[in-house]
């Protein structure tokens, strides 16, 4: 009888994780996937792109869904900064710091392009510096609620 | 503290709406750009020879395009230049379509101090091609290009050979002389004529004859052909040197000089 109740409650509580868990995994994979698509064609330019975004498709999804399941507790916001730091490398490195540069061979000639995308970049930085000061703050707000309910 | 949060939160959202709005309409814009080259026309004045290309761009797209620099330089073998070439578009209005020329000058002094090299010794040229812009005046770009274009001679291998005489009288004779060359150049044909004369090896190099052939010579092809000079006999020495003029539909060139004897 108390093994069903446990039972029934351990559903209650972590079904909607589950169901939140991969909405969100669905929801980010999404973009990963239309992206990759586009990108296909020109995959022969940049071959590391591919296997670096699995990487970090997967690396994301995984602190993603921890994220999900330790929410209420203090390990919910350093997923969160975690997820948050490993964006900003991601775009850093992916984006070569700002300095695209590719050479395509066309036709035996050797064609050189460079894209200086170090707005974008900063703006992505900037994001993911906002996304983990977020959580810095939620994880301070946290502790501090966390003391007061333990004084009371 | 929770209002930190969503400002903090809120923030987040409007920089990536920005971010992906930004980057969407970027790859529209970018697909509507539209770039090309026209049919490229040749100036020449006392100094250079300009050869001006048409170029235009047809900014459809969300952004304005400015700072446009197409430079473009050819170097010969030894990597001196021999053209040089630069334009700038300082700004292209999203929406508008630009019309400019891309003038390529090639000095003559330089080309006429190199033209024996160039009318009978194959060579490369190296050409740089650089295209910079600055997009939405936020992510600057370049493409930069190098090409070898090889240079075929169109006079390789500029050769006489042997002699042979038609005694005319006891006075004259008729002096043949064989000629070859071939036309390894892939761009155009050698149409003219060819003068010839022929110097003995006295003091002041007597002219003894003159003599005039016609040319057409397509790419790739050679020509073996011979010009044939009435001589007046007490002049000739044995040794001396052959004068080649040159007066084709591409160029004009002269006097080229072999020795013989």
């Amino acid at each position: 009888m108390v093994e069903k109740v446990q039972t029934k409650s351990f559903a209650r509580k972590f079904a909607p994780r589950i169901i939140k868990a991969a909405l969100l995994v669905v929801i980010t994979y999404l973009p990963l996937y239309f992206l990759s698509t586009f990108i296909e064609p020109f995959q022969s330019f940049f071959p590391w792109y591919g296997s670096l975004t699995n990487i970090f498709a997967a690396v994301f999804i995984v602190f993603l869904v921890v994220g999900v399941f330790t929410s209420g507790t203090i390990y919910q916001y350093v997923f969160g900064v975690a997820r948050g730091l490993v964006s900003m490398i991601f775009f850093i490195y992916v984006l070569n710091g700002g300095i695209v540069a590719l050479a395509v061979p066309i036709e035996g000639m050797g064609i050189n392009i460079m894209i200086d995308l170090r707005v974008i970049l900063a703006m992505l930085v900037l994001v993911c510096l906002l996304g983990i000061g977020k959580n810095v703050v939620q994880a301070i707000d946290f502790v501090s609620a966390k003391v007061e309910m333990e004084e009371l | 503290m929770r209002y930190a949060v969503r400002a903090l939160g809120w923030a987040t959202k409007i920089f990536w709406i920005m971010i992906i709005v930004f980057s969407v309409t970027s790859v529209y814009s970018v697909l509507n750009l539209k770039m090309g080259f026209g049919q490229p026309q040749i100036f020449l004045s006392d100094e250079e020879a300009t050869i001006s290309i048409p170029l235009f761009i047809n900014n459809t797209g969300l952004y304005d395009l400015s700072e446009l620099n197409i430079t473009a330089d050819v170097m010969d073998y030894n990597g001196s230049s021999v053209a040089a070439s630069t334009t700038f578009v300082p700004l292209i209005p999203k929406g508008s379509n630009i019309e400019t020329l891309h003038n390529i000058s090639i000095s003559l002094d330089e080309i006429t101090s190199k033209a024996q090299t160039y009318l009978f010794n194959d060579t490369t040229f190296n050409v740089d091609i650089s295209v910079k812009l600055n997009f939405a005046s936020a992510i600057p770009f370049q493409v930069s290009m190098n090409m070898t274009i090889p240079w075929g001679a169109p006079l390789y291998n500029l050769s006489i050979g042997q002699f042979s005489y038609n005694y005319i009288n006891l006075t004259h004779v008729e002096v043949i002389t064989p000629i070859s060359f071939e036309n390894h150049s892939p761009y155009f044909s050698v149409e003219g004529l060819m003068q010839v004369e022929i110097y003995n090896d006295n003091d002041n190099g007597e002219r003894l004859g003159l003599g005039v052939s016609d040319l057409n010579v397509p790419s790739h092809y050679g020509y073996d052909g011979q010009v044939e000079m009435i001589v007046d006999i007490s002049k000739i020495t044995g040794s001396g040197e052959v004068r080649f003029y040159f007066e084709t539909s591409v160029f004009s060139f002269g006097p080229v000089v072999v020795p013989y004897g």
